[in-house]
């Protein structure tokens, strides 16, 4: 089984349902992302394992493997939730300081 | 009274600025309660559907109402995307597992063990968002009080 491939797989289907959404926060998406496929090959490695130990059967194998997927996009979400968060303070302290400037003037 | 009128208007455009939902103690508790009975539920799961089908079905209803919430605050749709991402009956999370679960009739314990770890992390995911979600409530907040120094 071929770990990386699966990974790649993943990784590809997860960005290209996001990209069409969250565009201009890719840079924090591809961080993101990247470590979450890190975490995932050990997953997938220990599924491929129960697997081949027939602890686990092909559809429960391939559901873990669609379940991981489904985070991906979860985590992804998230990431460009907290994108959003982070643009929002600077924006906020933009306007504060340049307000607060304002009065200081007066 | 200048200085009033700006101190309101700084605020205001902070408040108008903020384009993500801001802390909500309610979908906080409500997500974090209904990880628990997830999670009990699942635990039951190597067992029969059919002597749970009642609980599962009271979950699915807290869970919908609590969608149904999350879906009408305003400049909250990502919470409310991943939600309908655990919540889609099709995808292999919350609401799929409960699905092959019932068709299944009861699952093998070794399943059930990474199929939880997979529902946890991504009701986490959640969770951890809401709470980030505070620091901008906060942030304004001081905000305000360092202006009226």
């Amino acid at each position: 089984m071929d770990i990386e491939a699966l990974l790649n797989e993943i990784k590809n289907q997860s960005l290209a349902i996001l990209g069409e959404n969250y565009n201009g926060i890719e840079a924090d998406l591809k961080k993101d992302i990247s470590k979450f496929l890190q975490k995932s090959k050990e997953k997938l490695e220990r599924w491929a394992l129960l697997f081949a130990d027939n602890s686990i059967d092909k559809d429960e194998f391939e559901w873990l493997i669609k379940s991981q997927q489904d985070l991906m996009v979860l985590q992804s979400l998230q990431t460009a939730g907290l994108s959003k968060i982070k643009l929002n303070k600077i924006k906020n302290s933009i306007i504060s300081a340049t307000v607060k400037a304002i009065i200081l003037s007066l | 009274m200048k200085k009033a009128i700006l101190i309101i208007l700084t605020v205001l455009l902070s408040c108008q600025a903020t384009k993500t939902a801001l802390f909500d103690q309610y979908s906080y508790q409500k997500t974090t309660e209904l990880k628990v009975e997830t999670v009990n539920l699942i635990d039951k799961s190597t067992t029969a559907f059919a002597d749970n089908k009642v609980a599962v079905e009271k979950l699915h209803l807290d869970i919908e109402k609590l969608i149904e919430y999350e879906k009408n605050k305003p400049n909250n749709e990502l919470t409310f995307a991943m939600w309908q991402i655990l919540n889609d009956k099709e995808k292999n999370l919350l609401a799929g597992f409960f699905k092959r679960w019932e068709q299944k009739g009861k699952m093998s314990a070794i399943f059930v063990s990474e199929a939880k770890k997979q529902i946890i992390e991504g009701m986490d995911l959640l969770i951890q968002f809401e709470i980030k979600k505070d620091q901008t409530s906060k942030d304004n907040l001081l905000n305000f009080i360092n202006l009226n120094k």
